[in-house]
């Protein structure tokens, strides 16, 4: 397994490096730190969720609901600071709070009900993004322009720059990519999470609590929403209850790409994170260097999921290609 | 009175019980809610909707998912009113863009029956492909400037105050609903997604029964284009975005198990009213639409939960009793109830 | 009206008086040959009864005449016509219908949908045809019930009614007394004898000897992929029977076997685990008592409640009554991890459902247990730990594995079973319980197995073995249960443990 995934990891740092010299190539701007990480404000959200719904597919289950949590904990951060008049950081703990138990909510239909991921965290993102548009309609500021005058300290978390290049989003990106590295493949927890993925029935049989360790991964991406949404709180300057609205599909798509199986047991921290960051830059380079309109960009991306499933679906089953080949099916 | 409890159980009517339980609460809430015009609209409104549930119904059935049907409408609605807007026939724009949703459904479905690729993620991929087409389509613009004629088609009514395009939508939910249940054929969709490998056995191709399912879906996905085209009157390049989760939760209101082989057209369609009301009975009983989301998301999670846990209950009860079945075989005593009549 | 009934005798009597011709087949998965060369045939009105263990290959030649396998080698009649290739959507047109043991039926389905689903004819011709056919066994089902309500026996009476309204010449039926109550058993015997003299062939596979006198016509045995012993019932005893499952060299073997007996010195010990009219689902009052250093065989055949009451024990299934006690200390109702932490431990008999990590390397399968214990670290993972509890398993047992890392998958089963095995001591249980553990394994692998039980047993492990292979019970056990359907049907001591006894045992004829 370790050989296979490091195998596709060498896949996806292959095509970072070729998206790096071709985009280079095309626009030196595009290596310039300034615009490169001027860029990272679109995809970090992306790559700080997708890291954590990896925990949630490699069990098997899957995780639509976290957008929805990137709004909620936007909008409770920014109303429990303006018109309750908690501290910023508390503000930031209660949403974090918030979103841990909204997590855990859906975690618990899924793993001690039987209930299917999908139709709980599809549930759960309508009423997630129903919840935050009615704490959004508790604040005195009306919902649709968002709060905004946060204090200095918390604006400049994302605007503040480590040896003046790297902006911090991006060492709140690295830090939980190594949390999410070590979790999930040095501890013991990590590896609860792949045994109950692999084989739920196996995993009983050795005494592991698969029902927790199920519910616990729906916790932990739901807090890897809500710290994407102070980060991006932060960033926009804006509390507003639907800015994670169109995060679905991206996370999604990062974590297949970075070689999580959709059926369970097998993905990885790195994985995900090069697949992220792959698709950032693609999102990033592509308008830049070859002026390619910043819709037209789900095509490529859409492109590169359906290429790799349909790749990996040829290579484990040759049959199939034989079968077409022969025209029946 | 056996019969009647047996009516009760099934989902789809159900479903229909708590929509008339809903529109009698909210009438006495607010008896204007009661006028014949204003339920009349609930159903009209829900009509994109129905469409779209009801298509997605042949694949849920079957049990797959297909989250590129948002994308499916907004491409052939974009194409189907641009073909309007320059002149040409309403009838070639309706069929280019229902080949259009056909097309689309054809690669989901040769690429999940066939390349056996998990369908969330496939048809995922296919959403990101088509939404991006629409923009290359359209060049980022919105299509406007329809002719009049069409765009008033949808306020046009069949009988008194029901529109032609809901009496022929749910002329169709109808016939299809027969199809599914009634025929041989029509029962392969719901075999499929009930027992794959026993379907297998009796015959039944399950490969292409899971193609037709996403053809079907893709085309109901451009006739709710074409109508979507109709009532808003312009297509914008976000047309139909997110549209599939709603129509996969009318579903799932309408009593479809997400697991195959469960639930019907008629389900589905009412699902779609439901759906498509909750913020226009909000309205009714006083409240902000803010409400929407918060309610489609409680409704849809307590009915699945409620729906999961008793049949997960059910198959317990039924390892127990086959178990206890073994053990008793010696005496010939039996714990079973209804068993055979001699 | 009979009409149909007659319509199907008609067709069966056309034609050759041999419905079905197997000759010579052959099947083998990879190295394992399951199928030796198989000779049968099922004439107009037999009743075939065809008895063999578990792992005789009765249900890989049934999977071969309805088409689902092909079979490498060797030919298929049916009613006279050599098939070269067979589909299930042909062996179903020419007339063959299987009632499986496991009834598969779309449970959202009313009973008529599932009785007419995959018919091309008419449904209103075909529900006039399904009444008449209930009419005339006299079984009747209400036709709008959904599939899932049903009980098992009416599950099979549905399957059974799909094959009667195919018109089919032979109808194969799976142990179909397996899950059936008395009464329900007789009427299905009143409709196998009533189909027989419509002409119908039968295959009936039972476990029960005692069936075999009372419907059957004919009588095959398989053992180990070959046919033992066929001909007419009338010919046979039931001794005759038993002997034909057994082994040809048995004695021979059992006399081996009384060389290497140790007697075990019961007056010495205390029992480490005792089960106190244990109930639960799929077995009833069990009592048990086994020994330090003992190995306590518990045969029976597959589905009389042996793998539900060690699962139950593990804590997988809710206890009904009675208790379980390890050591002095009841644990009657715990859960696996606490099962585990007071020293029992489990083989899985299904091992690619319960046992295996299947793409996972053999380390992680290896110290899946173990997560439960600090010796794998508090929170992270001991990875040092984690290597030298895998290698010693690995060397102890002589597991042939690339490293470490292989992935469990690609093992052969020997080697899979063996680490199945391993997980299961590393946890030093006081009580190791194996579920068919040498079932689809090689003679090589077999061999470790068996010294890695005789070395438990030296280390004074307690040892529960489950097993359907009488020949391992008698060759390792130093006592043996037998359980039949659901409950102890005798206990021997080590001079009282042969095939043959246990193979009575088993199949319910009482001594």
């Amino acid at each position: 397994m370790k050989k296979a995934l490091k195998r596709w990891e060498t896949v996806l740092f292959c095509i970072l490096i070729l998206e790096f010299v071709i985009f280079a190539s095309a626009n030196s701007k595009f290596l310039m730190p300034r615009v490169l990480f001027g860029s990272i404000n679109d995809i970090i959200p992306t790559c700080i969720i997708s890291l954590f719904v990896t925990f949630v597919m490699i069990t098997g289950g899957i995780d639509i609901q976290a957008g929805s949590i990137v709004g909620l904990t936007s909008i409770v951060l920014g109303v429990s600071w303006q018109d309750w008049g908690l501290n910023i950081w508390a503000a930031s703990l209660l949403a974090i709070l918030v979103a841990a138990l909204a997590g855990s909510i859906s975690g618990y239909f899924v793993a001690y009900c039987g209930v299917q991921p999908m139709v709980v965290t599809l549930g759960g993102s309508f009423l997630f993004s129903g919840i935050a548009l009615l704490v959004s309609n508790l604040s005195a500021t009306e919902s649709y322009k968002g709060i905004s005058g946060f204090p200095e300290s918390f604006v400049s978390l994302s605007k503040k720059k480590l040896f003046g290049v790297i902006p911090n989003q991006v060492i709140i990106f690295l830090a939980l990519a190594v949390i999410a590295y070590i979790l999930l493949h040095k501890t013991k927890y990590g590896r609860k999470i792949f045994l109950v993925g692999v084989n739920q029935n196996a995993a009983e049989y050795s005494g592991i609590n698969s029902r927790l360790v199920i519910l616990s991964t729906y916790v932990l991406s739901s807090i890897s929403a809500s710290i994407a949404g102070i980060v991006l709180t932060s960033y926009l300057g804006t509390a507003k209850s639907d800015i994670g609205a169109t995060l679905t599909m991206p996370i999604i798509t990062a974590v297949v790409l970075g070689g999580t199986l959709s059926t369970g047991g097998k993905g990885s921290a790195l994985g995900t994170s090069l697949a992220a960051v792959v698709i950032g830059m693609l999102r990033f380079g592509l308008p830049l260097c070859f002026k390619v309109s910043q819709q037209y960009l789900d095509i490529p991306v859409g492109l590169i999921l359906l290429i790799v499933v349909i790749g990996r679906s040829i290579a484990n089953n040759p049959k199939v290609v034989a079968k077409f080949a022969k025209g029946r099916m | 009175m056996g019969q009647f409890k047996k009516l009760l159980k099934s989902h789809e009517v159900s479903s229909f019980l708590f929509l008339v339980a809903l529109i009698l609460l909210v009438g006495c809430v607010n008896p204007s809610f009661l006028q014949p015009t204003s339920i009349l609209n609930c159903f009209n409104d829900s009509v994109v909707f129905t469409l779209l549930a009801g298509g997605i119904a042949f694949v849920i059935l079957t049990g797959e998912i297909d989250v590129s049907i948002g994308a499916t409408l907004g491409i052939s609605a974009a194409v189907g009113a641009t073909l309007l807007r320059d002149g040409s026939n309403w009838m070639i724009a309706v069929l280019t863009a229902l080949s259009i949703g056909a097309v689309v459904g054809l690669v989901n479905g040769l690429g999940v029956a066939v390349l056996n690729i998990p369908s969330l993620i496939f048809t995922l991929g296919v959403n990101g492909v088509v939404r991006g087409m629409i923009y290359v389509y359209t060049k980022g613009a919105w299509v406007e400037n329809l002719p009049p004629a069409y765009t008033k088609l949808s306020n046009q009514p069949l009988v008194g105050q029901l529109t032609i395009f809901y009496g022929i939508t749910l002329a169709g939910v109808i016939i299809l609903h027969f199809v599914l249940t009634k025929t041989k054929k029509g029962k392969y969709f719901i075999a499929v997604g009930d027992n794959a490998a026993g379907a297998n056995l009796v015959g039944i191709p399950a490969v292409q029964t899971k193609i037709l399912a996403y053809v079907i879906c893709g085309v109901f996905a451009a006739a709710a284009g074409m109508i979507y085209t109709s009532r808003i009157g312009f297509i914008t390049p976000t047309a139909g975005n997110s549209y599939e989760m709603k129509a996969i939760a009318a579903c799932v209101l309408g009593g479809i198990s997400l697991s195959g082989g469960q639930g019907s057209l008629i389900g589905a369609s009412i699902g779609a009213v439901i759906m498509s009301s909750i913020s226009r009975i909000l309205v009714f009983l006083g409240f902000s639409s803010d409400y929407d989301n918060t309610i489609t998301g409680v409704l849809l999670i307590t009915i699945v939960v409620i729906n999961t846990v008793t049949q997960n209950k059910a198959i317990l009860k039924n390892r127990h009793q086959i178990l206890a079945a073994r053990t008793a075989v010696k005496t010939g005593e039996t714990e079973r109830k209804g068993g055979l009549q001699q | 009206m009979k009409e149909v009934l007659d319509n199907m005798a008609d067709k069966a009597s056309s034609g050759n008086n041999m419905l079905l011709s197997v000759r010579g087949v052959h099947k083998a998965f990879g190295l394992n040959e399951v199928l030796k060369g198989i000779d049968l045939d099922v004439g107009e009105g037999e009743v075939l009864a065809l008895i063999g263990g578990n792992g005789a290959g009765k249900s890989t030649l049934m999977k071969i005449i309805m088409g689902i396998y092909q079979p490498d080698r060797g030919e298929l009649s049916i009613a006279g016509e050599t098939m070269s290739s067979l589909k299930p959507s042909a062996a179903l047109a020419r007339g063959i219908y299987m009632v499986p043991q496991e009834p598969m039926l779309f449970p959202n389905m009313t009973v008529e949908e599932n009785v007419l689903i995959g018919f091309k004819e008419k449904t209103a011709v075909l529900k006039k045809k399904l009444v008449q056919i209930m009419d005339d066994i006299g079984w009747h089902l209400d036709l709008t019930r959904k599939a899932m309500s049903l009980s098992i026996a009416e599950q099979q009476l549905v399957e059974l009614l799909r094959g009667l309204l195919r018109e089919s010449r032979v109808l194969i039926l799976d142990e179909p007394t397996s899950a059936l109550t008395f009464d329900e058993v007789e009427s299905l015997f009143k409709i196998v004898k009533d189909l027989q003299a419509k002409g119908i062939g039968i295959v009936y596979i039972t476990h029960r000897l005692a069936e075999v006198f009372e419907i059957a016509t004919d009588v095959a045995i398989m053992r180990d992929g070959i046919v033992t012993l066929k001909g007419k019932v009338v010919d046979f005893t039931r001794e005759m029977l038993v002997k034909g499952l057994l082994p040809p060299n048995m004695e021979e073997m059992e006399e081996k076997e009384k060389e290497e007996e140790t007697v075990l010195d019961y007056s010495k010990l205390q029992p480490v685990f005792e089960l106190q009219d244990f109930s639960g689902y799929g077995f009833e009052d069990v009592n048990l008592k086994i020994y330090p250093g003992e190995i306590l065989g518990v045969a029976g055949v597959v589905g009389a409640g042996r793998t539900e009451l060690a699962t139950t024990i593990f804590g997988r299934d809710r206890v009904l009554r009675g208790k379980a006690v390890l050591g002095g200390k009841d644990v009657t109702g715990m859960s696996t991890a606490q099962v585990l932490k007071e020293g029992i431990n489990y083989v899985p008999e299904d091992r690619r459902l319960n046992g295996l990590f299947g793409i996972s390397d053999v380390a992680a399968n290896t110290t899946s247990s173990l997560l439960g214990d600090e010796k794998m670290g508090r929170v992270f993972l001991n990875k040092k730990a984690e290597e030298e509890v895998t290698q010693k398993y690995v060397d102890d047992f002589r597991t042939k594995v690339t490293g470490q890392d292989q992935i469990a998958g690609s093992l052969s089963g020997g080697n899979q079973q063996k680490i199945v095995i391993g997980r299961a001591l590393s946890t030093n249980p006081r009580l190791v319980i194996l579920d068919e553990p040498t079932r689809g394994i090689d003679a090589a692998a077999r061999g470790d197995v068996y010294s890695i039980i005789h070395k438990l047993k030296s280390q004074g492990v307690a040892v529960m073995l489950i097993s359907s292979d009488m020949e391992e019970i008698v060759e390792l056990s130093d006592r043996a249960v037998v359980v039949f359907q659901g409950r102890i049907r005798g206990e021997f001591k080590k001079e009282e443990i042969s095939q043959a006894s246990l193979m009575a045992a088993s199949f319910g004829v009482s001594e």
